[in-house]
């Protein structure tokens, strides 16, 4: 598999009348060509606004992506003027969000909406435009395609917009879908079904895929690289499985500890919490952000930030940034354990 | 600490049989109106209808199900915040839905409610030390410097510094303001309260805190909670028994792990396995049971079994017949569905 798109040293901050926001903070990765990458972090973790960052659609100002290069097909994508950039974004990558009733135009009929970037993109015309949409939104699963292209959004569900959403998305075959957060605002029965349709389409279609979550059993059950933020920056990835079983950042493992398991009996304990509250992003971050809440920190996780590498004795690809060896910890205490 | 194993709670909570609050034929109809001048009643949205259970003293019982069920209505008829179209409710043997004034008031001493988001439920000109000594004031019960003291407490009992009494909300983050949202609920003593999805608008990190909070403080107080959710993961680990409802009604009831082991209702079934694992050896193995389509309005809902238009298992008798009662099919197991004889 190739490469399909390079971040390198991204920072994204956004001034603001309150200070400045340090949203993102150096964030690197390669993205292969139909890989699916989770991206999991907690509001403010940076994840939303560095998917914004490749897409160029940061308001600016307040904010502005003040470092990094996006490679994307050759192209250095935050070097793109805005013409050049909008015929990228929807064509070549697409974004779908998390809330489907303010991302649709409710005074446009959904047909319009689809065809808009049919005819932008691709060049086809109204005949054209309205067979391909009602291919779309046939390929989505829903019913009765042609009559509901002349309807408005209000006159569909939540799951069904999402639907449309897709659609439009995929309208341009692209080669990379951005979905941030798009099934939290939807029940889980509508979200399994979402789910399973995006994985069914991304194999006909052949694209890679940002799945941005905050819900690690989603990004389990369809993620092949998994990628936890805090603070802005990547503070552990890898392939999906051994991050999950053999977590290296504290607060990989801390998040992993504080689920209940729907697949676990009741044995009434209490779950293992994380201390303390998401850090401060108008601060700018010194050291390891999540050090004021981790059990396991090192004087230096106050002062230096830990750079993002190879896990030691991990799977290659397996990357974390700690100063600490979550491995020799847990080696510890299983000793002082059996005595 | 994050990886110390962490202390057993109880091996078994202590849950008697004693009957705290009964509900029986809950109803609550929201009208549709038509027409400008002349309002007419064209329908009623049916959002809780007929609703019947029992919820004993010190248990948790979970209250699920997917938005527009009807869950956090019931929550709120249970309370009297609206008043419900039928059915009674009674707590601790007293009938809610006939008492009215001065005699109502006195009981919600002994129920209170715990918002969903922490953001809307705090008055944002009040600061922390008025939002929690309101309820306090209102009945009358304290005042001066002993108020002062008990409110101090209360902010301690739930892991808020004291120091913070005269801020105000807008200072303190989603985690601490549910905090401070306990702690007004837990101003009056009451035996009662009815938690309506006090985490869904939480971090992820932040969760757990507020769980075993809440868990900690029905321990050492004794509480009794109704626990609305729409996260089935969490209301394994905090309920004693689970209640299920689609479209307005209850369709199983169990004690928890039985529900979750067991069970037999086709739509917990599907609503069970559409929640991911956070684990992807499970996940991968996984078979899911998908439902298609959408909840039906509840202000139209369909005839005969009101899952027959989702349904993986429907027949002929779930579109002749009509809704299924709600039946005990072993002991503490109660199903509605045609299937399950």
């Amino acid at each position: 598999m190739g490469v399909l798109m390079e971040v390198k040293n991204l920072v994204t901050r956004f001034y603001t009348q309150e200070g400045t926001i340090y949203a993102v903070n150096d964030v690197s990765y390669t993205l292969n060509e139909g890989e699916t990458l989770g991206v999991v972090g907690e509001s403010g973790s940076g994840k939303s606004v560095h998917a914004l960052s490749i897409m160029g659609l940061i308001p600016m100002p307040p904010g502005k992506v003040t470092n990094g290069e996006v490679w994307f097909q050759g192209r250095d994508l935050l070097k793109l003027n805005k013409e050049e950039m909008r015929l990228v974004r929807g064509a070549e990558i697409a974004m779908i969000f998390q809330d489907p009733m303010t991302s649709l135009n409710p005074v446009l009929t959904v047909g319009t909406q689809i065809t808009e970037a049919l005819k932008l993109h691709l060049g086809m015309n109204n005949t054209q435009a309205d067979n391909r949409a009602t291919e779309l939104i046939d390929m989505v699963g829903i019913p009765d395609a042609r009559k509901r292209l002349h309807n408005y959004p209000h006159q569909f569900s939540g799951g069904m917009r999402q639907r449309i959403m897709i659609a439009m998305a995929l309208s341009c075959n692209p080669k990379l879908l951005i979905a941030d957060e798009p099934t939290t605002a939807l029940d889980v029965t509508i979200q399994a079904q979402i789910i399973e349709l995006v994985k069914q389409l991304q194999k006909e279609l052949k694209m890679a895929m940002i799945w941005i979550t905050h819900d690690l059993g989603v990004v389990a059950g369809m993620a092949d690289t998994i990628q936890v933020m805090y603070g802005g920056r990547t503070v552990e990835r890898g392939p999906i499985k051994p991050v999950f079983r053999d977590p290296r950042n504290a607060y990989t493992l801390g998040l992993l500890n504080s689920l209940p398991r729907l697949d676990a009996a009741q044995k009434r304990q209490r779950l293992t919490q994380i201390e303390g509250s998401p850090p401060d992003m108008r601060v700018e971050p010194v050291g390891d952000s999540f050090a004021p809440r981790n059990p396991y920190r090192t004087e230096r996780c106050w002062t230096e930030t830990p750079p993002l590498r190879q896990a030691e004795g991990g799977v290659e690809g397996h990357m974390v940034a700690a100063w600490y060896d979550l491995r020799e910890i847990r080696k510890q205490q299983q000793l002082e354990g059996k005595r | 600490m994050m990886s110390a194993p962490a202390p057993l709670m109880h091996d078994k909570k202590e849950v008697s049989k004693e009957v705290i609050l009964s509900v029986s034929g809950l109803k609550k109809h929201f009208p549709i109106s038509s027409g400008i001048v002349f309002q007419r009643q064209v329908g009623a949205v049916r959002a809780v209808d007929d609703v019947s259970f029992d919820v004993y003293r010190g248990e948790t019982l979970g209250l699920v199900g997917e938005s527009g069920c009807g869950k956090s209505t019931t929550g709120r008829t249970i309370l009297q915040l609206y008043r419900p179209t039928a059915g009674s409710v009674q707590f601790e043997g007293k009938e809610l839905t006939t008492m009215k004034g001065e005699e109502l008031r006195a009981m919600r001493r002994e129920m209170q409610i715990i918002f969903q988001d922490p953001f809307a439920s705090l008055n944002p000109r009040m600061t922390v030390g008025n939002i929690v000594s309101e309820p306090l004031r209102i009945h009358n019960i304290l005042r001066g410097k002993e108020l002062r003291e008990y409110v101090e407490n209360l902010l301690e009992k739930v892991g808020l510094n004291p120091f913070y009494i005269n801020r105000y909300p807008h200072e303190f983050s989603g985690g601490q303001r549910q905090r401070i949202g306990i702690a007004r609920a837990l101003a009056l003593n009451p035996k009662f309260i009815v938690c309506d999805e006090p985490i869904s608008a939480l971090d992820v990190s932040i969760q757990a805190q507020v769980v075993n909070l809440l868990e900690d403080l029905q321990q050492e107080l004794g509480l009794t909670y109704l626990f609305i959710a729409h996260d089935l993961s969490m209301v394994r680990h905090i309920c004693d028994r689970v209640a299920v409802m689609y479209l307005g009604k209850i369709v199983e009831l169990a004690a928890t792990d039985e529900l979750y082991d067991n069970p037999l209702h086709p739509y917990t079934q599907a609503l069970l396995s559409a929640v991911p694992v956070p684990d992807p050896s499970v996940e991968e193995d996984r078979q899911r049971i998908l439902i298609t389509g959408d909840l039906p309005s509840p202000a139209n809902p369909p005839k005969g079994c009101n899952f027959n238009t989702r349904c993986p298992v429907r027949m002929d008798a779930c579109f002749r017949e009509p809704d299924p009662a709600l039946t005990e099919v072993s002991p503490g197991h109660w199903v509605a569905c045609h299937r399950v004889p």
